[in-house]
């Protein structure tokens, strides 16, 4: 019964969408404002249904229904049966869809008495989009589709998949994609109405752009984090093709949210963030694109099926060529006089667009690459980390100097010895505490040493814009000149900071040991010693366990921690797993995984010693908290506007 | 006594080569000379498990990278260069083996495109502040 | 020269959706690579063979007729799958097969062909994968067709199966011609 009135809802919705799609046509307001919404809580109420119809069928482990049965199984705990049910292909559209229509929704809520044909033509965008996905989830992914035989239990699920991180990896992803959908489908309208209508299309586009880039930042991020944690490497990007999916969308995204301030504040670069909205929206769907069609191998690659690759590909091409010829031919409304200098605010941010742009190209370029020599040659070849790091790197360093200056510079004109009296300490302070920092830990390395400047040459920034709020405040001068910083930038940039900080130190001084121990074996790493105190079998819910005892103490021969990886076995899928066992601290991750063994040959274990890991995850953290700030901000400027 | 197999960590299992019994490289397969365990690390971390393909030999559980650990460590003991150890690779599997893209023809594009992109990005940027400059509309 | 900068993005843009297109119609595995011996001769090797005490000299035995190399495992499942079919080959078409056993246990595998009948003509072994690796060998099992000139001239990837064994007889044919 669940199943059915899923299926039946998901239809309904299709209707509710093609609905909206064609009353936002009319042309009286009055009725076009109550149809629609009629459309949207439809959409929304019956997407919401259908998600959780399937997701008691999930929790009630309801084996008729295909999708249940494939991924499911009732010794799975509840919380990994409720991810799971957008854990898979099918799922994880039904997902998508139900973002869509809340998106929707909230584009819905738009409406004012000015911005009637401008929100009606984004809803109708919207609505295509929505019936895009509507369309192929029904007829190539639906997930209430039934079994023909009965059984009493699932086929399980991959045990990889069942951590927290991974379940709330997907949502926050889609998140971000809807968003980038409801920017593209907001800068299709305001390149669609007349300029005369004089719509701020931008203000209403950047909350939408806020979210999505601070929720697709979160989505990689516990992607990242699930990797380190979950895949035994200590190791948390890899350059794999779903990976470069999600972030390639990302640093276009990255580019829009700098351009659409530049807009707001001094209307110029518009058409920069039109055609960033379009592409990044693009870039998004061509990701889904390469994940879902078995085009490309990769780790996450699921759902392998070249007919569901073609529905999306043509899909793209009817939205993308629409709006890139839209844009075109309607570019040249958006033009504006104002020129800048290249040593201002707007210079820096067309700096950091370019080379966003120019990263963006690259990785795109990496992981199409072998398709392209497939096609062309008689030749395989494979694109792999070290070409990515190499060519991403140098170019992401010029991106981050200009970062830290950036925000010091004014608005329209140059003022180069005023920025270099103003850049003067913070470049000072940098030096400073790199020394500093290299005097404590006594390890030079090229890279690491520029990562490590780079990192406090931003913090410095900030520190100094801080000072110099709060020396402003106290004195209660009132400085025109003097740009009022935003916590948002603030938070956000020293967030960036934070990452580049973790990364440099996770990837130039990670130290590794690979030995084989046995019982009362005793190592060390770094300035820790670890003895392997025991090995034991434990059992969890749904699998047994070898797990590895190590008592880890340091050179001051205090303990410091119990180390416990586990290899666990799970009998239903007949899957094993390394969990790795990890202490962490603000200095360092220590991390320990038990390999392959027994009594009378010992253990291979594998150490590593991963400097300043955590900081990437809080400097993830401080960048959504930034976008939070920032978008709080956004929303008391938005309700002038619906006045 | 249970057996415990490692984890393959693709979940597209391809490989009709069973993991038994490894886990990356082992400390059994490490050379003596750390100078030339370190050059077959390295090799190693160039070269693209075929079975599960999104690793390099260095971290796959996968038999076959074991087996090429092995011969990588064999040749170098033996004197072989490093490109004499690609060279041998890739004419049995191609360069679709290697992670890190050969400089050749084929590959032209990949490695200067980044470059082009980069200067092409500059240029934009050259001809927005050489509008700017004849056109100072300043505040 | 502003028109061109509008339209070469859309030019691009469809330039690579159409190779997309192209990769999705066209019939091929993503993960599977080509042989790098096709077209060339047998590397020359020796080896010991399974079930007799001599050594198997490659330039011997290819040269002289189409012959087919077979990598298999008595570990190995799809092996196992196959293994009729490699039957019916060396019967009903009376092929040549020459069996290379890849890494396994020689005591297992005389076993493990004395239960399921023996195709070959010749077994060597490859404890070491030695020949495994010269053959470009990924995952078992491996069939390679070599023509009477002793060039190697089609590698199949994975079992011979229900599906597949049509279209291998006629790529042997193909060869013999």
């Amino acid at each position: 019964m669940v199943p059915s009135l899923g299926n039946i809802t998901l239809w309904l919705s299709l209707l509710f969408a093609i609905f909206q799609l064609i009353i936002s046509h009319k042309k009286n307001f009055y009725s076009v404002l109550q149809f629609n919404k009629i459309a949207v809580n439809g959409l929304l109420l019956c997407s919401l249904v259908s998600f959780f119809s399937l997701m008691y069928c999930h929790i009630v482990s309801d084996f008729s229904v295909i999708n249940v049965f494939q991924n499911s199984h009732t010794t799975k705990p509840l919380l990994y049966k409720v991810s799971g049910v957008w854990g898979n292909h099918e799922g994880s559209m039904l997902l998508w869809i139900l973002v869509l229509t809340i998106f929707n929704y909230f584009i819905f809520k738009l409406y004012n008495q000015k911005n009637i044909i401008f929100i009606s033509k984004t809803l109708e965008t919207q609505a295509i989009i929505t019936i895009g996905f509507l369309l192929f989830t029904i007829l190539t992914s639906n997930p209430f589709d039934r079994m023909t035989t009965s059984h009493i239990n699932g086929l399980g699920f991959n045990p990889l998949l069942q951590d927290p991180a991974l379940a709330i990896h997907p949502p926050l992803l889609y998140i971000g994609y809807v968003g980038f959908s409801a920017a593209f489908s907001l800068s299709v309208a305001a390149m669609s109405i007349s300029i005369e209508e004089k719509i701020p299309w931008y203000s209403y586009l950047k909350p939408f752009v806020l979210a999505a880039w601070i929720f697709l930042s979160a989505g990689i991020a516990f992607g990242s984090i699930w990797a380190y944690y979950e895949l035994g490497w200590g190791g948390w990007w890899f350059w794999d093709p779903v990976e470069n999916a999600s972030f390639m969308p990302w640093l276009l995204g990255t580019a829009l949210v700098h351009s659409l301030i530049t807009v707001e504040k001094r209307k110029s670069l518009q058409s920069w963030v039109l055609l960033l909205s379009i592409l990044s929206f693009l870039l998004s769907i061509i990701g889904t694109f390469l994940v879902r069609s078995g085009i490309l191998t990769s780790v996450h690659t699921f759902a392998l099926d070249p007919a569901r690759g073609i529905y999306i590909l043509t899909f793209v091409a009817l939205l993308g060529g629409y709006s890139l010829i839209l844009f075109g031919l309607k570019s040249k409304n958006f033009l504006n006089r104002h020129y800048f200098s290249f040593f201002s605010r707007e210079g820096s941010i067309l700096v950091n667009n370019i080379i966003m742009i120019v990263v963006c190209a690259s990785v795109f370029l990496g992981t199409i690459y072998p398709l392209l020599v497939e096609v062309f040659s008689d030749n395989k070849i494979s694109v792999g980390e070290p070409y990515f790091n190499s060519v991403t790197i140098p170019i992401m360093m010029p991106a981050i100097l200009v970062m830290g200056m950036g925000p010091m510079l004014s608005w329209g004109k140059a003022d180069i010895v005023g920025i270099l009296t103003k850049s003067l300490p913070s470049i000072l302070l940098a030096i400073l505490i790199s020394s500093i920092f290299f005097w404590v830990y006594r390890s030079y390395n090229m890279l690491g040493l520029v990562g490590i400047i780079l990192a406090f040459w931003i913090m410095s920034n900030i520190l100094l814009i801080i000072v110099r709020q709060l020396i402003i405040k106290n004195r209660e001068i009132k400085h025109e000149t003097i740009p009022k910083y935003s916590s948002g930038m603030i938070v956000a940039h020293f967030g960036i900071a934070l990452l580049i900080l973790g990364i440099t130190g996770s990837s130039i001084w990670q130290k590794e040991k690979i030995i084989r121990m046995k019982v009362n074996d005793e190592t060390s790493i770094h300035n820790y010693n670890i003895i392997f105190k025991e090995i034991s079998e434990v059992t969890g819910p749904n699998y047994v366990a070898l797990q590895g005892n190590f008592w880890v103490y340091n050179n001051k021969k205090n303990i410091i921690t119990k180390l416990k990886p586990e290899n666990r076995f799970y009998p239903v899928t007949n899957n094993t797993t390394t969990e790795a066992s990890i202490h962490t601290n603000l200095s360092r991750d220590l991390y320990l995984v038990l390999g392959d063994g027994d009594v009378n040959r010992g253990w291979i274990v594998r150490i590593y010693y991963n400097p300043l890991v955590v900081w990437i995850w809080i400097g993830a953290f401080a960048i959504f908290l930034g976008g939070l700030f920032s978008m709080k901000n956004n929303f008391k400027k938005l309700k002038h506007l619906s006045i | 006594m249970q057996r415990i197999l490692l984890a393959i960590l693709v979940y597209l299992v391809t490989s009709q080569i069973v993991a038994i019994n490894c886990y990356s490289v082992e400390p059994d397969e490490f050379l003596q000379n750390p100078k030339k365990e370190l050059r077959a690390r390295n090799i190693s971390k160039n070269i693209r498990c075929l079975i599960c393909q999104n690793q390099s030999i260095d971290e796959s559980s996968a038999l076959l990278a074991k087996d090429l650990r092995i011969l990588i460590r064999k040749k170098i003991e033996h004197g072989n260069s490093d490109e004499e150890i690609y060279d041998f690779l890739t004419e049995r599997y191609g360069d679709f083996i290697l992670l890190n893209p050969p400089f050749k023809i084929s590959t032209l594009f990949l490695w200067i495109l980044p470059f082009v992109f980069l200067t092409a990005g500059f240029f934009v940027i050259f001809l927005h502040n050489n509008k700017s400059k004849k056109l100072d509309y300043n505040k | 020269m502003k028109k061109g900068i509008l339209i070469s993005p859309i030019i691009l843009f469809f330039l690579i959706l159409f190779v997309f297109f192209y990769l999705l119609i066209i019939d091929r595995n993503p993960s599977e690579l080509t042989s790098m011996l096709i077209n060339k001769k047998v590397p020359a090797f020796e080896a010991k063979l399974l079930l007799e005490n001599k050594t198997f000299i490659s330039t011997d035995e290819f040269g002289n007729e189409t012959t087919l190399v077979n990598f298999f495992a008595t570990w190995c499942k799809p092996c196992r799958d196959e293994h009729p079919y490699l039957k019916k080959l060396s019967n009903e078409q009376g092929l040549k097969i020459i069996g290379i056993n890849y890494k396994d246990d020689s005591k297992r595998a005389i076993k493990w062909l004395k239960k399921l009948g023996n195709p070959y003509s010749n077994i060597l072994i490859d404890p070491n994968a030695r020949l495994g690796i010269d053959w470009g060998v990924y995952g078992l099992p491996e069939t390679f067709i070599v023509n009477s000139n002793g060039v190697i001239k089609y590698r199949l990837v994975g079992p011979i199966s229900k599906k597949n064994y049509d279209a291998f007889v006629l790529k042997v044919k193909e060869v013999e011609k």
